[in-house]
């Protein structure tokens, strides 16, 4: 993965908009590396969508500006369009329609698209071909949208929720083939709620929360600045007395439930070692040992106060 | 860009012909419409022929109030205009392709419908194809207006039903489109006037009868444009590319399309438009004298003009002792038919002032003064009002060498200027005009 700055290939600042009376978004500003795989994450409602559609040019933001590849999304939106191949959350086709005649239809209004062909078989969807889009499975949908968003050979793709609803062996799929994207030089702007996702896929993040970026930062540096204790989880027959466990170094907090400990610290090598040490002493067997570094939801935690999950947005608007 | 077009006009076609519904509603209903009109008017000879402009009507109307806005509201629903939006190419080429594409669905269920007309009834053919297509497509454009008014109006599929049948069933039942206007009261008839049904029915139907279908026709394809046009801005001013619901300036828009139906019916009315209209074939004695009071008198010419002149009362019994004698035992002015005799005397006026006869004047006062006195004043007012509202109907005769008329105008002119000489007979009868 990629962390190097690179030149901007989307460049987001001061976005706002509003739908009636709800503020979608407050001022968000961020900048996409030409390159990267840069992962917009939030809860549902935080605002991605939003963001995804103004740079694309399907809402008009109230304030704020938007340049692709330094173009200005208020004067040249149309030539942004031809660098831009998009896969929209929540979209269908005409049931009736076969993969081959939708990659036919929307290449035929680009001057040197991918062939039909080409595309099926990239995308692994040439026994499909022929078939009605409402035969297809969930993946193949998406590897389908997936097709036609890279029909015009852009060099930015946006892709919102590209793996939402898949079963994991597609999720997995799916992914490689963003990844593929990158490595032949596009960019890969993409939206997700999904924390294992963001952090195994992207190169940056941006955090959205009810319409404001809170974080931007590569996963692995937020997860590092986070200042949440990692989880120690130890099984023992029989149990680690309360005593030896309270009196470890570096435990911040602990405890049991049967003869399992659970353990909250910011040095989990030297409690681990220490741990086994009090076992063989206490000639208690280790069952199992499980440990839980920060994640990105810890981040999220420490960032709003609420807990990723049920993270609701008020006035969601996404 | 023009190949994006094409591939999407032709995938539209494509997707029409694949689904099963769109075959029901494209081309089974108005089949089913076309045996429901055979059978009903098996009777008349040719069969059907007075009923195809209602036929084609129906079907256009069906096609351009249900078919469109359904392929547009649930294209929208499945999100694939937001796809579309997305592409390099304005979304309104694509709204033309996708009515385009209707367009042709449309001709080619019409062109079915002839074809089997034909084949199953012997109904014979447009007499003009080339008017009748351009009728077809004044008709096509308005109600195509209508329907993408319809698909910004929907919020969904269902809707597009409901509203559909809100202009549908009007039309049909009242508008002269599915109960012939003949068929319908005079009130009826009237409101049929603010309707774009009867213009669709008015301009279809005269090319596969009338000799110049569409002469006389540029009010009927004018109110048609105007209602198309109406509709359509205000369904461009409410296209919605995405789910979700219509805009708050809904009923401005739908305000002012109707309003281009009522001021068409309104100018329809205050220019004698809205004629009424009788039951055809011989039917001229089922004339009411609220129809007969319904005609107006206005903007005659003078009986001293070069057109319709018609002489004083007070005539010379010299200058008439030759004519008169002939004109009395002219044997087309004495037919059983008390109406026909009428139609044939009122023509012999007409076809002596095209020729510039110099005893125009003369024998039209002649003829007037025979209808007045060789036939019940029930019966002249009544054959007097079917020349007036129904100028094509019945027989017309264009030379009459028994009274040295040997000059035949063209058959148009002379049922034109029969009604003005009706006009002026009926009206002295009633005594709206004076003598």
């Amino acid at each position: 993965m990629r962390n190097t700055p690179a030149p901007s290939a989307v460049s987001v600042a001061g976005l706002r908009k509003h739908y009636g009376a709800t503020e979608a978004l407050r001022g968000v500003t961020f900048e996409v590396g030409a390159g990267q795989i840069f992962g917009l994450l939030g809860p549902n409602g935080a605002g991605k969508t939003t963001v995804l559609e103004c740079i694309l040019g399907l809402r008009q933001p109230d304030s704020g500006a938007i340049h692709v590849h330094g173009l200005d999304l208020r004067t040249h939106a149309a030539q942004a369009k031809l660098l831009t191949g998009a896969q929209l959350q929540g979209a269908a086709l005409q049931d009736k329609i076969t993969p081959r005649q939708a990659l036919e239809l929307f290449g035929a209004f680009y001057a040197n698209p991918y062939s039909a062909g080409e595309l099926l078989g990239r995308f692994d969807l040439g026994a499909k071909a022929d078939l009605p889009f409402a035969t297809l499975s969930g993946g193949q949908r998406q590897r389908l949208f997936l097709a036609l968003a890279l029909v015009n050979r852009p060099t930015l793709l946006v892709l919102d929720e590209p793996t939402a609803g898949l079963d994991p062996q597609a999720r997995r799929t799916l992914r490689t083939m963003i990844r593929e994207l990158q490595t032949e030089g596009r960019t890969v702007l993409l939206s997700t709620h999904d924390l294992e996702e963001a952090g195994q896929l992207c190169d940056q993040l941006a955090i959205l929360d009810q319409g404001r970026i809170i974080a931007t930062a590569p996963p692995a540096e937020l997860i590092a600045g986070a200042q949440a204790p990692s989880r120690l989880t130890v099984r023992t027959a029989p149990p680690l007395a309360r005593a030896g466990i309270e009196a470890l170094p570096g435990v911040l907090a602990c405890t049991q439930d049967g003869d399992t400990w659970t353990l909250d610290t910011q040095s989990p090598n030297r409690l681990l070692a220490e741990l086994v040490r009090r076992a063989d002493e206490a000639a208690a067997e280790l069952l199992g040992v499980e440990l839980r570094r920060p994640s990105l939801e810890d981040v999220f935690l420490e960032l709003t106060g609420r807990p990723w999950a049920g993270a609701a947005q008020p006035g969601d608007a996404s | 860009m023009m190949s994006g077009l094409l591939h999407h006009l032709l995938l539209v076609l494509n997707l029409s012909f694949r689904n099963p519904q769109g075959i029901v509603y494209g081309y089974l209903v108005p089949v089913i419409f076309l045996f429901a009109f055979g059978s009903i008017f098996r009777a008349d000879t040719p069969p059907l022929l007075d009923h195809m402009g209602q036929i084609m009507t129906i079907t256009i109307l069906g096609g351009a109030c249900f078919g469109l806005p359904t392929a547009l509201v649930a294209e929208r629903e499945l999100g694939i205009w937001r796809r579309y939006r997305l592409l390099p190419v304005p979304t309104a080429w694509l709204v033309f392709s996708t009515m385009l594409a209707r367009a042709l669905i449309v001709a080619s269920s019409v062109l079915v419908q002839l074809a089997l007309a034909r084949a199953i009834f012997g109904t014979p053919l447009p007499t003009h194809p080339g008017a009748a297509l351009l009728a077809f497509l004044f008709v096509t454009a308005a109600f195509l207006g209508l329907g993408y008014l319809i698909a910004g109006l929907a919020d969904n599929v269902p809707a597009v039903q409901a509203i559909g049948q809100c202009i549908f069933l009007p039309m049909i039942m009242l508008g002269g489109v599915g109960v012939p206007l003949m068929a319908l009261p005079l009130w009826a008839q009237r409101v049929a006037g603010f309707m774009p049904g009867r213009y669709a029915v008015e301009v279809l139907q005269p090319c596969f009868q009338a000799p110049s279908p569409l002469r006389g026709a540029a009010f009927r394809l004018g109110a048609l444009t105007v209602i198309g046009l109406a509709a359509g801005v205000a369904g461009t001013k409410l296209f919605r590319w995405e789910p979700g619901r219509r805009s708050g300036s809904a009923r401005i828009w739908v305000t002012a399309a109707l309003a281009a139906w009522a001021a068409v019916g309104a100018i329809a009315w205050q220019t004698g438009q809205l004629k009424p209209v009788l039951a055809q074939a011989g039917a001229w004695s089922e004339i009411t004298e609220a129809q007969i009071a319904e005609i107006t008198f206005d903007n005659l010419p003078n009986d001293n003009d070069i057109v319709a002149s018609l002489a004083p009362p007070t005539l010379d019994p010299a200058a008439t002792a030759d004519l008169a004698p002939k004109l009395a035992a002219w044997p087309p002015g004495r037919l059983d038919d008390a109406g026909q005799s009428i139609r044939h005397l009122v023509a012999l006026a007409a076809i002596a002032d095209l020729s510039a006869d110099p005893r125009e004047a003369v024998l039209a006062r002649l003829i007037f003064r025979q209808i007045n006195t060789e036939f019940a004043p029930a019966e002249a007012r009544q054959a007097l009002a079917w020349i007036i509202l129904s100028p094509e109907d019945g027989q017309i005769i264009r030379k009459a060498p028994e009274l040295a008329l040997y000059r035949h105008p063209p058959e148009r002119l002379v049922r034109q200027r029969s009604v003005i000489y009706a006009q002026k007979y009926l009206g002295r009868l009633l005594r709206k005009l004076p003598e």
